[in-house]
């Protein structure tokens, strides 16, 4: 079997790669002038006052796609939920208090702050500059394990009520959506970024709905990774197999 | 009413993260009927739409309409088989939700809702997919369903099979995603676009000399994607392991049409971006699905009859089906279409019931086991019945929906290959047959244990503890399931209606009238009498029909090892390219 599975391997390698080294010498030159869905997609951008054209992709010209690349994360979520529960035959032992070296502990809670605004800027400003919704809300998740690294994994629990960040993800998704179904009610389509004012370009409350869409994932993703952390967590820290199964 | 096309997905969706919202605090009974008014209130809309689905409904999510021929939003298609498949799917969800009343073991602690949420995610993604008309929005709701398939599939954490299970669905089916996707980026490439009809007219219009590298190597890509959601052989390993573990409304949903969402994806994206001038040439996409399905429904036949896990037997006779749908597709007639969309119509009435059927062992005796459990269902005289008459639709005996598909098709593909389908539908059909006959009757001796099997007997019931009475969620499912595959052949204009919808939207309105033929009957009687002589051989004279030296091997090839279904998706994208590769060469 493994002679068999080496062979497929090879063969099967061999003539992808072919195929896509072939491809490959069909692209076009890199650094041509013809970029005919950019130049469409930077003129919608333009037109309706949001100055980061790739927000405008995300949460307006393709919000649809986005809408779909939430749910992922929000079912992938879900699914970790569903499948890291406790089995039968685990049990949950409070984690022990850990020995933190000192200059690790002071680095940890001088940064959280600084990480936690910083994850918040970047959602804030998705409409504005590079980031947005997922990158901050990424961001500002992560800020708060330093706490794990600064500190233990009580007191993470501590500020981290994962009922709450649950319900977050959840409400989340229901406030992009009901957004979206918000415009079919003013009778246009699905995600119509027509019913609030553009705002004047390059300021906070420019581009319509772009800002609360962007918003809306900013707080799925900070939300969803969370809950995704803490369940892995869950199973290196708090749970373990009972002796003897 | 085009607005309201996009909300096939945003409603499910909704649905499912108020759920997860209000979980915790919310009863059993609430999350579940919670679902169903979701789930059945979508069904409603998808039909609704369908009606209304003529002349073919086209949407521009976000109100981007084009402007001078271009648009940058997402076109979402209206048409009568996106909508169909909508329909299908939800109706199919639906009777799953139903059938899962309150079936389950205990949900996890906090999480109420947490399955139903699950169910109903997938119905959007599946719904999403169906009328995506944007290559790259049918990707992102491709994964969305992969996703929510790989969490339902692993669902019962506490059995190593599951999890196994779905872990290999889960790495088979993601390597399988990345290929789409990197099909995707060849084809923006080239043509700037994500809109299948604009990529479609931008290949023919840069192509003028016929399809290139970059062309051959799209489509490859491409179609391993959806390949590889179609089960198609080799693509198809994570399907029985997949399939055999599952729990059984996740199965209904992931056999009776996930899986023919792929074939659904392979037509959709080969009539809207391959087959003009600049794309792939017709008789290598015919050579490809047809060598291919061949080779599905052969190899899915041939291990469904050998299977003593009853789940597992029906996980293969999916394989072998999607392989007649493959080739029914392939061969690009619009009889051949209005076929295959007949059939899968049928085929997942019948296979939904005969997972719940097979779900009603399992809650019962705790196994799903041929052998083990020869004679014990005696009492499960509704079961019983269900069985064999699920079993007689997969033979394709009229006047199943499923004949008429059966019949349709075959006459478009024509000559030797309706022998496949004869055979395919016979030996499937048998082996479901051979089942009811040992373990609803007890008729036979009791077969013995064969090397090298996968048994189906220390399995654990879904629901807390063993059940001593079916409860009747279990049998009305079931039996509507199996009546709507029925109705399918029965009503009348049903078929003509389906035909229509789907020429309009695939071969620009070829007219077809799809009836019973003389032809068709016959050979959907000789499948049926072929599946009853071959079960009643089985059980009579099980030596006969024993597995001969050569199946070794090919069972041997079902390892259970992740490597290898990898090496064989790999195997199995240089196949496809290779079967193309003629059209390209000789433009």
């Amino acid at each position: 079997m493994n002679r068999l599975r080496l062979w497929l391997l090879a063969v099967g390698g061999a003539g992808l790669a072919a195929l896509l080294v072939a491809a490959c010498l069909d692209l076009p030159g890199f650094g041509g002038r013809h970029h005919p869905y950019g130049d469409r997609a930077v003129q919608a951008s333009l037109a309706r006052h949001t100055a980061n054209t790739i927000s405008s992709v995300n949460f307006d010209q393709r919000a649809y796609d986005t809408l779909g690349e939430m749910s992922i994360l929000f079912a992938a979520v879900l699914g970790c939920v569903v499948l890291l529960r406790q089995a039968r035959d685990e049990h949950r032992a409070p984690p022990e208090p850990a020995e933190v070296a000192r200059p690790v502990r002071r680095y940890a809670l001088l940064v959280l702050p600084v990480a936690l605004v910083t994850g918040l800027y970047v959602v804030a400003h998705g409409q504005l500059s590079p980031g947005g919704g997922f990158q901050g809300g990424v961001v500002a998740a992560t800020a708060l394990h330093l706490l794990y690294l600064g500190a233990d994994y009580g007191a993470l629990e501590r500020v981290r009520p994962l009922g709450v960040y649950e319900t977050s993800d959840a409400v989340a998704v229901c406030a992009y959506l009901v957004l979206g179904l918000a415009s079919v009610l003013a009778g246009t389509a699905f995600l119509a970024n027509t019913l609030l004012p553009y705002g004047t370009f390059n300021t906070l409350s420019s581009g319509g709905a772009v800002p609360l869409l962007n918003a809306a994932v900013g707080m799925e993703v900070a939300s969803a990774v969370v809950v995704l952390l803490a369940h892995f967590l869950d199973q290196a820290v708090e749970i373990e197999e009972e002796h003897g199964s | 009413m085009h607005h309201l096309i996009p909300l096939l997905v945003a409603v499910p969706l909704l649905g499912a993260a108020l759920l997860v919202a209000t979980g915790r605090f919310l009863p059993r009974i609430a999350a579940e009927i919670t679902g169903v008014v979701v789930s059945g209130g979508t069904a409603a809309l998808a039909v609704v739409l369908l009606l209304n689905s003529e002349p073919p409904m086209v949407e521009w999510v976000g109100g981007w309409l084009p402007v001078g021929g271009e648009s940058v939003g997402i076109l979402v298609v209206g048409d009568g088989p996106a909508l169909g498949m909508a329909t299908l799917v939800s109706l199919l969800t639906l009777s799953a939700l139903a059938y899962s009343w309150r079936y389950f073991d205990e949900p996890p602690t906090g999480h109420t809702g947490a399955f139903t949420a699950l169910m109903l995610v997938f119905q959007g993604a599946m719904c999403g997919f169906a009328i995506a008309g944007d290559l790259f929005n049918a990707f992102v709701f491709f994964e969305l369903m992969s996703v929510v398939a790989y969490a339902l599939t692993g669902y019962r954490i506490d059995e190593a099979k599951a999890v196994q299970g779905a872990l290999t669905f889960g790495v088979v089916n993601s390597l399988g995603a990345y290929a789409m996707l990197m099909g995707i980026a060849l084809l923006y490439a080239r043509t700037g676009e994500l809109a299948m009809t604009k990529i479609g007219r931008g290949l023919d219009a840069t192509g003028h000399s016929g399809p290139d590298a970059l062309v051959l190597a799209s489509f490859v890509l491409v179609l391993t994607g959806l390949l590889v959601k179609a089960a198609a052989v080799p693509f198809h390993f994570w399907l029985p392991d997949a399939h055999a573990v599952a729990p059984t409304p996740v199965c209904m949903l992931l056999s009776g049409v996930m899986v023919e969402l792929g074939a659904y994806g392979v037509w959709r994206v080969y009539g809207t971006v391959f087959a003009g001038p600049g794309g792939i040439p017709a008789a290598d996409l015919t050579r490809a699905l047809v060598t291919l399905g061949t080779l599905t429904a052969a190899v899915g036949a041939v291990m469904c009859w050998y299977q003593r896990h009853i789940k597992r037997l029906l996980a293969y006779s999916t394989v072998a089906h999607t392989g007649l749908f493959l080739v029914g597709l392939g061969v690009l007639t619009p009889e051949g279409d209005d076929g295959v969309a007949l059939y899968i119509i049928g085929h997942a009435g019948v296979k939904a019931a005969l997972f719940a059927c097979a779900g009603v062992l399992l809650d019962r005796f705790g196994s799903v086991d041929e052998h083990a459990l020869h004679g014990r269902a005696r009492r499960l005289r509704a079961t019983a019945v269900m069985f064999a008459v699920g079993a007689l639709g997969l033979a394709g005996l009229p006047p199943f929906g499923t004949a008429l598909g059966k019949a349709v098709t075959e006459e478009a593909v024509g000559g030797p290959l309706t022998v496949v389908f004869v055979a395919a539908s016979a030996i499937t059909a048998g082996a479901v047959l051979r089942v009811t006959a040992r373990v609803f009757l007890g008729l036979g001796p009791r077969p013995e244990d064969a090397e090298y099997e996968t048994s189906g007997s220390d399995e654990e019931p879904e629901t807390s503890g063993l059940l001593s009475r079916i409860p009747d969620t279990m049998t009305t499912v079931p039996a509507v399931l199996l009546a709507a595959a029925l109705a399918v052949g029965v009503v009348p204009g049903f078929g003509d209606l389906v035909a229509a919808s789907v020429n309009e939207a695939g071969s620009g309105g070829a007219h077809v009238s799809v009836h019973w033929t003389l032809h068709g009957v016959l050979l959907g009687v000789a499948s049926t009498v072929l599946a009853v002589a071959l079960a009643g051989l089985a059980v009579t004279r099980p030596a006969w029909v024993s597995a001969p030296g050569w199946a070794a091997p090919l069972r041997r090839l079902q390892s259970g090892h992740v490597g290898d279904y990898v090496a064989w998706l790999l195997m199995g994208a240089t196949v496809l390219g290779a079967l193309a590769l003629p059209g390209v060469l000789g433009s």
